[in-house]
């Protein structure tokens, strides 16, 4: 008996495991019942104006993306807050945590919430949003039902721009402000444009996260490579939360690649980093490992990281002198939470979830209205100098990244140098340094 | 090609075997399958790197301290919690499960969600075996795997305690006949599993980072490489491990990694479906002969 409660017990948990890994959850659908009371268009002078933050705040993108929110919050409410309707109105930060980063969370979990700190909140803006893209697209439809302008700082997909182009009316309060996956692809395949002309390579593989976004991005980059003459030696996809990357390492020892292209947000994907040091793979990294961006990781990988090529997906957590904001930005959030929790800040979120908070602050001011209707008119208007650059929406809501911070958003890349330096050699307006080979390719 | 799968292969049957062992040990000594598996695991890499990093001490003493903390808590699990709902089944799964998620999420809550916690390789250095390089880190694990096998063979059947253990495991009211207690049973096989669990961590984290989500993945490990081979057989579970091992490797080399993690899940639907016992496990025998 006992033993047969067991096996039941276990087949039990591999069936939920597998029913929530492959996506067979049932879709959650938007509420169908009106909100009991929306959040009022209007405050009196001195109510505050709440900002949601619905995300993965166990992830260290949520952590550090809500931190920025509340460090320019902060900063916003000590200047007086927003001005509006001839007074002046703090904001207040209200947040959930969705848990989406976490394997085995359905989209469902996470899209209930959303609607939980909608309906008991009744939040006027929502930021930083969703983590995974499969919750960005499912959170859309909720978000059209409130009218609730929305920007978005960490999910990447481009599905989100085809959704708001096909149906605008419906989906124009999704606005995103960090890098999308074309972006990344874009920036990608400039820097491996300028690697291929000045080491002559030729020869890559592609290693990415079973994940959307990382798979649009690796597809994105292995059309660029096809395009422009160079061989893809390997495109594979691990699943979250693999450990072990020794095949592809091995297929890309023998295949001769002299550039691996890996895309990752997950944390184990520091073992691939060691591993290809371990295999001794004679090949230069180049692209997104997540627990390699933060600036205290060369110590965590103790020097392995030697001659990685590393993205922060927007300027922030990397201080570039050509963007002094994010120099000022740096400064600011280590002394609001200490300098462990800034050379442990996040590539990805933490900028844009900063500038988000000014950006929804002008446009407030400018509508003279909490109306989502105003204020998606106004945010779409925005033309502003941040932490991450120039802010200005494409017609699709998504903001622009260029390569010139005075002209448009940025990302950047660093490598890593001994002993412990990131150094800035991308794009050519914040690099401090050209490329170099890394020591164990020298020879 | 094939030297690397040989090996890389060889090496991922040592990581599962070093996981799966202390959980499986718990259950083939006392009947309680201990779900905080993961739990203990995760605690035990950040109890290591606290010693080491922050409390400076050497990684060797750090090392030792933690397998004697996580044995220690294996046992008080077994004496404050699982005791009192031992021989109820579910309850003991309840129970133990309640107890390992409470762990991890405990970390959590506690801010544990950095990349900044790792553990240093033990021994530095690489080996070239025909063309297919491996760290003596890797070496080690394999190592430490086999010599932990050989540990649990030679402690349940050549020392007193253990075979009053195996004794126990085998038939519970005929070995407290024999004065054998119950109870000392099941709290030394809980500190065994905890110690066990700790020396798979400190083996296996320092390859990447420490993440509070590698608890969770412990767990489907042990289950999948126990299940498959045999909930309280040593040898099944050594051959559940290097079976699994291999086909993960084979799945990542031939077909696609990403198909790597679905191989658990296929393995204990295809076993409980056709052997419920495991490939070499004595439960139920009986009834899948009738």
């Amino acid at each position: 008996m006992k033993k047969k409660v067991l096996c039941v017990f276990l087949v039990a948990l591999m069936l939920l495991t597998v029913w929530s890994m492959t996506g067979c959850a049932p879709k959650a659908e938007p509420t169908k019942e009106a909100p009991t009371k929306e959040a009022p268009t209007q405050v009196f002078s001195g109510d505050p104006i709440v900002i949601a933050v619905p995300t993965a705040l166990g992830s260290i993108e949520g952590r550090d993306g809500l931190r920025a929110i509340e460090l320019a919050v902060e900063e916003i409410n000590k200047a007086g807050g927003v001005s509006l309707g001839g007074g002046k109105s703090p904001f207040k930060v209200v947040s959930i945590d969705t848990r989406e980063h976490e394997a085995g969370i359905p989209v469902h979990d996470a899209l209930a919430a959303l609607e939980r700190i909608i309906l008991t909140e009744k939040p006027h803006a929502i930021l930083f949003g969703a983590f995974r893209s499969e919750v960005l697209l499912a959170s859309m439809d909720i978000i059209a039902e409130h009218k609730i302008p929305y920007i978005g700082t960490t999910a990447m997909t481009p599905e989100m721009e085809k959704k708001i182009a096909e149906n605008y009316d419906e989906y124009k309060y999704m606005f995103r402000m960090c890098l999308n996956a074309p972006y990344l692809v874009r920036y990608l395949s400039q820097l491996m444009g300028y690697i291929g002309e000045k080491f002559g390579f030729d020869k890559a593989y592609i290693v990415t996260q079973d994940v959307l976004w990382a798979k649009g991005t690796g597809g994105g980059v292995e059309k660029w490579f096809k395009e422009n003459g160079w061989e893809v030696v390997g495109f594979d996809t691990y699943p979250t939360g693999a450990g072990d990357f020794s095949s592809s390492l091995t297929k890309a020892k023998r295949g001769g690649a002299q550039v691996i292209v890996p895309i990752f947000d997950m944390p184990q994907s520091g073992i691939l980093v060691k591993q290809a040091r371990d295999m001794e793979v004679p090949a230069l990294l180049a692209g997104f490992i997540s627990p390699a961006a933060p600036e205290n990781a060369w110590d965590v990988f103790e020097g392995e990281l030697d001659g990685l090529i590393n993205f922060v997906f927007e300027i922030g957590p990397l201080p570039a002198d050509a963007v002094p904001k994010s120099v000022e930005f740096n400064k600011k959030f280590g002394e609001k939470f200490g300098e462990s929790a800034r050379t442990s800040l996040a590539g990805h979120a933490p900028g844009p979830s900063y500038d988000a908070v000014y950006v929804l602050k002008e446009a407030i001011e400018r509508a003279g209205s909490l109306d989502g209707d105003a204020i998606v008119k106004e945010l779409e208007k925005t033309d502003y100098q941040g932490v991450i650059g120039r802010v200005k929406f494409s017609e699709n809501h998504q903001v622009i990244y260029g390569l010139d911070p005075a002209e448009a958003a940025l990302g950047g890349a660093f490598q890593w140098r001994a002993p412990g330096v990131r150094v800035p050699v991308f794009p050519e307006l914040i690099a401090e340094d050209e490329i170099q080979l890394p020591p164990y390719m020298k020879n | 090609m094939i030297e690397s799968m040989l090996v890389f292969g060889l090496v991922n049957s040592a990581v599962l075997m070093l996981i799966s062992l202390g959980f499986s040990l718990t259950f083939g000594l006392s009947g309680v399958a201990n779900f905080s598996h993961g739990g203990i695991y995760l605690l035990a890499g950040y109890l290591a790197f606290f010693l080491f990093r922050t409390l400076g001490l050497p990684y060797f003493i750090a090392v030792i301290i933690t397998v004697i903390v996580t044995a220690l808590l294996g046992a008080t699990i077994y004496k404050l919690v699982v005791i009192r709902v031992r021989g109820i089944a579910l309850n003991e799964v309840i129970a133990t499960f309640a107890i390992g998620i409470s762990i991890l999420e405990l970390f959590r809550w506690l801010g544990f969600i950095t990349y900044e916690f790792s553990l240093p390789y033990m021994l530095r250095g690489r080996l070239t075996l025909i063309e297919t390089t491996l760290d003596y880190q890797r070496l080690l694990i394999i190592l430490v795997a086999f010599l932990l096998a050989v540990f649990l063979w030679v402690f349940t059947h050549r020392t007193r305690i253990g075979l009053a253990l195996l004794g126990m495991a085998q038939d519970e009211y005929t070995a407290l006949s024999v004065g054998i207690d119950s109870d000392w049973a099941a709290t030394y096989s809980f500190a065994l599993g905890g110690a066990f669990a700790a020396i798979a961590a400190v083996m296996i984290l320092p390859l990447g980072i420490i993440n509070i989500n590698i608890g969770y993945e412990v767990l489907l490990i042990a289950l999948a490489v126990t299940v498959l081979g045999g909930l309280e057989s040593t040898k099944g579970l050594i051959l559940g491990c290097i079976i699994l091992g291999y086909a993960q490797i084979f799945t990542s080399t031939f077909f696609a990694p990403h198909w790597k993690e679905a191989v658990y899940l296929a393995a204990i639907l295809i076993v409980l479906a056709v052997k419920p016992s495991g490939l070499l496990g004595k439960f139920k025998e009986l009834e899948e002969r009738v």
